[in-house]
């Protein structure tokens, strides 16, 4: 494997481009994401972070520039499975039991030993007993669990998260926090993590890409030496907040430029 | 996660199996129905009321008399009516059962084509909503011409005519039930890099089974009907619509036969649309919300 996971030069996203009126989305996007990082990306709405998470997943294309996962275009990491996805909405498919739902890319990319492979994710993420439950019947927390469950069940190599906490309240969005950090330990994924709250990306992440707005760029680009496993001590510890803080004021700053 | 009272609801409920409890039903209504309809026949005739519906014996005959005149010969010395409507009914569900078949098959068929292409839909969906808006008396005779020219067997032609009014609401369901799925569902799917034929499969046409199947019911009531309007063109008397022709005609005279007949055609339908129903029970219900609903209830 090469030594970086993604690989960004100068990209560009202009939305209906030949309409009559364009949209900048993105403006000369570089980074370099290397393998086992937890990166964070964050800004105001409107800064292009899930944009750019969606141009790194091959759900849409760069207008110019150039990109590069594990060394090869988008769309073919792509189609070599390269990618787990998680949205900010679970999205289980209501009529498959949640067994049934982290199966579903292993169906799809026809591997053997689905059930096997799928009842170990799902003890990974701690609902083991809930194979034979419809989605319907779990919480909003257990339903976004099984979506990471059914993202990682056919190790790709890099894990992108799209607000994935956005809609759990504060308790369980801690709790999901601990437990993502968990499994990215133990599984050694890289992970992309777009999100609006601060203390989130500080907390979980390695390095916090700090996006501004019209057009989107990259304006900061903030490292996160806090020592791992993270705990809630360290949500309380000093190092903790003085990295909160310097997010905050590199999001400030963009307000006058 | 279920609420007392809903939790409550369902234990009572559920002693008593769904279909009795629907069929239950079934009569208690239809004997309000009857007793409706004799009351204004009562009331009306010592009223003398003549609007809106005159209640003598032949414009509103007894139910009593309709159901006698089904054990009645339909004709001198002939075979019971009843029993000539069996056999016209068995005949038409034929001639239905195919079309709707055949008419399903397309629509979903064409569903799955302008799911795929907005070309398609935009290039061929006038044409389909035409289709629908010429009364099928006017399709039927040249589809019974077009059907006989080709020396195709006359139930064969019907079954087309049923197919005209089936394919329809199979056709604009399915379109609607496929398109359902969330895009972000869609868009996983293509995350694992799978192809347009298994997002089909295994997203888009399993979310649109509650669509389809919703579909299906119309369109069995459809097919019903298709058939017996293509019996009359082809003009052969083995079915319910020659029956309902003849006794149509007889009405100022036999009122109770056609009354007969009508209900009979009516049973058809409820029989068609209940096996429809029976198989989205099973089908969806299995894997959607309502039965596993009652599985988690029973397990827990």
């Amino acid at each position: 494997m090469s030594q970086v996971v993604i690989e960004a030069r100068g990209v560009n996203k202009v939305f209906g481009r030949t309409g009559p009126s364009p949209v900048e989305a993105l403006r000369d996007i570089s980074l370099s994401v290397a393998p086992g990082e937890f990166v964070s990306l964050i800004g105001p709405s409107g800064c292009g972070k899930s944009t750019l998470l969606r141009l790194i997943g091959d759900l849409v294309a760069p207008s110019s520039g150039t990109l590069q996962i594990n060394g090869k275009e988008p769309h073919q990491a792509r189609l070599d499975r390269d990618y787990g996805m998680v949205f900010q909405r679970a999205t289980l498919l209501d009529w498959r039991t949640v067994g049934k739902n982290v199966e579903l890319p292993l169906e799809v990319m026809g591997s053997d030993d689905r059930q096997a492979r799928a009842r170990q994710m799902l003890e990974l993420v701690q609902l083991g007993d809930f194979e034979h439950h419809y989605p319907w019947q779990l919480s909003g927390g257990m339903q976004q669990r099984v979506a990471i469950a059914r993202a990682l069940s056919f190790r790709p190599s890099l894990l992108l998260m799209d607000e994935p906490f956005g809609a759990l309240d504060e308790m369980t969005r801690e709790l999901m926090q601990q437990e993502v950090l968990r499994i990215w330990r133990e599984t050694e994924t890289t992970v992309v993590f777009v999100t609006h709250s601060i203390p989130e990306a500080v907390f979980l992440s390695t390095r916090v890409f700090v996006m501004s707005p019209r057009p989107g760029r990259i304006s900061d680009v903030i490292d996160v030496p806090l020592s791992h496993p993270r705990d809630e001590d360290t949500r309380e510890s000093a190092d903790y907040y003085e990295k909160i803080t310097e997010v905050r004021e590199a999001l400030r700053r963009q307000e006058r430029p | 996660m279920v609420d007392a009272a809903e939790h409550a609801w369902t234990e009572t409920h559920s002693r008593i199996p769904r279909w009795v409890r629907s069929t239950l039903w079934f009569v208690a209504i239809s004997g309000a129905l009857i007793a409706c309809w004799e009351l204004y026949k009562v009331v009306g005739t010592g009223l003398g009321i003549v609007r809106p519906v005159r209640p003598d014996n032949v414009t509103m005959p007894h139910v009593w008399d309709m159901i006698a005149e089904l054990f009645q010969p339909a004709r001198r010395g002939g075979e019971m009516l009843l029993w000539i409507l069996l056999k016209s009914s068995f005949w038409t569900l034929r001639e239905a059962i195919l079309g709707f078949v055949f008419g399903g098959v397309v629509g979903f068929g064409i569903g799955v084509l302008f799911e795929r292409s907005r070309l398609a839909e935009r290039a061929f969906m006038p044409y389909v909503v035409a289709s629908q808006t010429v009364p099928i008396l006017a399709i039927a005779p040249m589809v019974v011409v077009w059907g006989g020219q080709l020396a195709f067997p006359q139930w064969l032609s019907v079954a087309v005519i049923a197919a005209y009014l089936t394919f329809f609401p199979v056709a604009i369901n399915t379109l609607r039930g496929l398109r359902s799925p969330n895009p972000t569902a869609v868009e996983l799917m293509r995350s694992y890099a799978a192809t347009p034929n298994e997002i089909l499969w295994k997203l888009r046409v399993p979310a649109a089974l509650p669509y389809i199947f919703t579909a299906l019911k119309v369109s069995a009531t459809a097919s019903v009907i298709g058939a017996i309007i293509g019996e009359l063109p082809a003009g052969f008397g083995d079915g319910l619509g020659r029956n309902l022709l003849n006794f149509s005609q007889a009405f100022a005279v036999q009122s109770p036969k056609l009354y007969g007949t009508v209900i009979v055609t009516s049973l058809v339908g409820i029989f068609f649309v209940g096996v429809i129903s029976f198989a989205e029970h099973r089908i969806v219900g299995v894997t959607g919300r309502r039965v596993a609903d009652a599985e988690g209830e029973a397990a827990g």
